[in-house]
C-alpha cells in the first residue's frame, strides 16, 4: 500500500511531529510504504501529521483513494496505526 | 530554476559584485565577514526549510503566474488562506532563528505594487503591470531575493520631498530617457539589502503634483553600477569580530541586517519601472506596502518571543528559580502577550480580501492595531525576561575569563568563574552562561535590534498606525450605536 505523508508547515506545533511519524511507521508492515506526498502521485492512503488542532495544510491538490487520515496531537498516534491496519486488512 | 537550498543562496551571493562598505573600508567579501555572515544564515533559513517536509506546506506555494512550486517568499496572497499561513511562516522562521530573517520586505512589496501597478494602468494605459508580472517571474524562477526599499532618509520631516533644501533626501528621478529613467537618493534602515539578488524600490510617502519626481517605483539587481551600501551597526556587533567567540555572542549562528543603500545616478530600464511621476499612485502603493508589512509583525516577531520565552524558562530553570510562583506568571504573561500578536496576525489576514488586480490584502485596521501592539508588548516580554534572568545576563564575565589559566591566589581566574558563577547544579555553568548570553543578545545585543527597535520603527513609527487607525477605526458608527441605547435622537 503507498501512503503519501503530509506535515502541517509547523508554525507552533504542540507536540514532536516528526517523531510521532516514526513512531508510526515503526509499528505497520512492511507493506504499507510512505513517501513525502506530491500531487502528481497516486496514493492509496494520506497521512496528515499536523502540530496543532486547525489541522491547516492543503490537501485538495493530492489523488488519494481514501478520505485522508489526520492527526493533531500525540494521543492520535495509536488510533492512527488502528486505522492504517484496518485499511491494510480491508485490502 | 528548481528552489534554492541554503548553501546554494550563498554561493549565488559570491557571484554578485555588491559594493559594501563598513567602519569606512570596502569590504571586498561580505558573505564570509563575520558580522555579516550570521545575517545571510538567517535568509540562507528561508531556503532550507522549504526542502524540508515538516515545513514545505507552509514555506512553499504554487505561482499564480506560472503554476509551479515557488518559495512562499515569493507567493501572490489568492486567499485569505494564504496571507495566514504568510505569518505562520513568519513565526515559524522567527523560531528558527531568533532574528530577523530579512525576506518579508520582498514579499510583501511583490503584493503591494502588483495591486497598485494594476490601478495605475487602468487610470492611465501604462504597462506596468505587465512590466512587474515578467519581473516577478523571473523572481519566482531563479528563486530570488527581493529588498523591498521604501524608507528615504527623509530630512527635515517638516517638509514634503520637493520642498526639501537638498533634493536628494528622497529618492527621486533626475532623467528621464527614451530608453529608461536615471535615479539619484537613497533608501534608510533597508533590512537584508546587502543579502538581496534584487532591490523593488517604492516611495516613502503620499505625495502632491509638486512631488512627482519622486514617484517612482522600479527594480534593479543589487550590484549595478552606481548601487553602494554602508552597513548599519548594531549593539555589541564587534564581539563578532573577536578571535573564538561563541558563548559571549549569545546567538552565534544567526542575526539581522541593516544598511543605508545609495543610489548614485543609477540607470533604470523601461521594462523595470513600475511607477514614474503618477504621484497619486504613492499613497497606495504605501499603504498597502505597509499594510502587508503590518500584518508580518504579528507572526515574525511572535516566532522570536517564542524563542526569548522559553530561554527565559530555562534561565528559571538554570537558576533554581523554576518552581517559584512569580516567574510561573511571568511566563504566562510573556505568553499571553506574545500570542495577543499572533491572534492580530492571524485575525488581520483572516478578515483579508481581494484587490482589483486579484491578489489578497490584510484587513487594514486589524493590522494597524497588529503593529501598534509589536510597538509595545515585545518591550514587556524583554522586561519579563531580564526579570527572571537576573542581572548576571549583563555583569558576568567573558567567555575568556571563565576559561582562563591565569592564577590569582588559590584559583585561576577561570575555576573562580566557574565557582562563583554556578547555579542550582542542574546544569553546568557553561551552560548558565550560554543562555544567559543568548537572552542578552535578543534583549539589548545585536538581536535586539530586530526584537526591540524594529519592533518600535519597522514597518512604521507607532504614530503611523495611529493615523490609519484614527482613519479606519469608524468612530461614527460607533456614536450612531451609543445614541441608539442611550436614546438620543440628534
Amino acid at each position: 500500500m503507498k501512503y503519501g505523508i503530509k506535515f502541517c508547515g509547523g508554525c507552533n506545533p504542540r507536540y514532536e511531529r516528526g517523531s510521532a511519524f516514526k513512531s508510526i511507521i515503526a509499528d505497520l508492515p512492511d507493506k504499507v510504504n510512505f513517501e513525502i506526498a506530491r500531487e502528481e502521485v497516486d496514493y492509496d492512503g494520506l497521512l496528515v501529521v499536523a502540530g496543532c488542532s486547525n489541522c491547516c495544510p492543503e490537501l485538495k491538490g493530492y489523488k488519494v483513494k481514501r478520505k485522508p487520515i489526520k492527526m493533531w496531537d500525540e494521543k492520535h498516534i495509536d488510533q492512527v496505526k488502528v486505522e492504517i491496519l484496518k485499511e491494510v486488512d480491508v485490502t | 530554476m528548481a528552489l534554492m537550498n541554503g548553501a546554494q543562496y550563498i554561493e549565488s551571493l559570491r557571484k554578485l559584485d555588491i559594493k559594501v562598505y563598513m567602519f569606512g573600508e570596502k569590504i571586498e567579501n561580505f558573505v564570509d565577514h563575520p558580522m555579516i555572515r550570521p545575517s545571510i544564515n538567517c535568509v540562507a533559513m528561508t531556503y532550507d526549510l522549504a526542502h524540508e517536509a515538516e515545513y514545505e506546506d507552509l514555506m512553499t506555494a504554487k505561482s499564480s503566474i506560472t503554476g509551479k512550486k515557488i518559495n512562499r517568499f515569493a507567493h501572490l496572497h489568492q486567499s485569505t488562506d494564504d496571507l495566514r499561513k504568510k505569518v505562520k511562516m513568519q513565526r515559524l522562521l522567527g523560531q528558527k532563528t531568533a532574528s530577523c530573517f530579512q525576506r518579508c520586505v520582498g514579499m510583501d512589496a511583490f503584493n503591494a505594487v502588483f495591486s497598485t501597478t494594476f490601478e495605475i494602468d487602468q487610470k492611465y494605459g501604462t504597462k506596468y503591470h505587465e512590466n512587474f508580472i515578467k519581473y516577478l517571474t523571473f523572481i519566482q524562477e531563479n528563486d530570488f531575493i527581493v529588498d523591498g526599499a521604501m524608507t528615504d532618509p527623509k530630512g527635515d520631516r517638516a517638509l514634503s520631498p520637493s520642498q526639501q533644501p537638498d533634493p536628494d533626501m528622497f529618492l527621486r528621478i533626475v532623467e528621464k530617457r527614451a530608453d529608461g529613467i536615471v535615479v539619484r537618493g537613497a533608501k534608510a534602515h533597508q533590512t537584508g539589502s546587502i543579502n538581496s539578488h534584487e532591490h523593488l524600490i517604492m516611495p516613502t510617502i503620499a505625495m502632491t503634483e509638486a512631488d512627482k519626481a519622486y514617484a517612482v517605483s522600479f527594480a534593479i539587481p543589487s550590484d549595478v553600477d552606481g548601487l553602494y551600501m554602508i552597513y548599519g551597526r548594531q549593539s555589541c556587533d564587534t564581539r563578532k569580530m573577536e578571535e573564538g567567540a561563541d558563548i559571549d555572542l549569545g546567538n552565534k549562528q544567526f542575526g539581522g541586517q541593516e544598511a543605508l543603500v545609495v543610489f548614485d545616478d543609477v540607470f533604470i530600464p523601461n521594462d523595470r519601472i513600475f511607477m514614474c511621476e503618477e504621484w497619486d499612485f504613492a499613497g497606495m502603493l504605501v499603504e498597502r506596502f505597509a499594510g502587508y508589512h503590518r500584518q508580518s509583525y504579528g507572526g515574525c516577531k511572535v516566532g522570536v518571543g517564542d524563542v526569548l520565552i522559553g530561554a527565559a524558562a530555562v534561565a528559571a530553570d538554570f537558576n533554581g528559580a523554576d518552581k517559584a510562583s512569580h516567574v510561573k506568571d511571568k511566563l504566562i504573561e510573556m505568553t499571553h502577550l506574545n500570542e495577543t500578536l499572533y491572534c492580530c496576525g492571524i485575525a488581520c489576514s483572516a478578515e483579508g480580501s481581494p484587490t482589483a488586480a486579484g491578489n489578497y490584502q490584510i484587513d487594514l485596521l486589524l493590522a494597524n492595531v497588529c503593529k501598534q501592539n509589536v510597538t509595545r508588548f515585545p518591550y514587556e516580554i524583554t522586561r519579563l525576561a531580564e526579570d527572571i534572568a537576573g542581572g548576571l545576563m549583563v555583569t558576568m564575565p567573558s567567555e575568556k575569563d571563565f576559561n582562563s589559566d591565569l592564577k590569582v591566589g588559590s584559583m585561576t581566574i577561570g575555576e573562580t568563574c566557574n565557582k562563583y558563577f554556578k547555579g542550582n547544579g542542574k546544569a553546568s555553568v557553561e551552560n548558565r552562561m550560554r543562555i544567559l548570553r543568548f537572552i542578552e543578545n535578543m534583549c539589548l545585543g545585536s538581536s535586539a535590534v530586530g526584537y526591540r527597535t524594529e519592533s518600535m520603527h519597522g514597518a512604521g513609527s507607532p504614530q503611523a498606525q495611529r493615523i490609519m487607525i484614527a482613519r479606519q477605526g469608524n468612530i461614527a458608527h460607533k456614536k450612531e450605536l451609543a445614541k441608539k441605547i442611550a436614546g438620543i435622537k440628534e
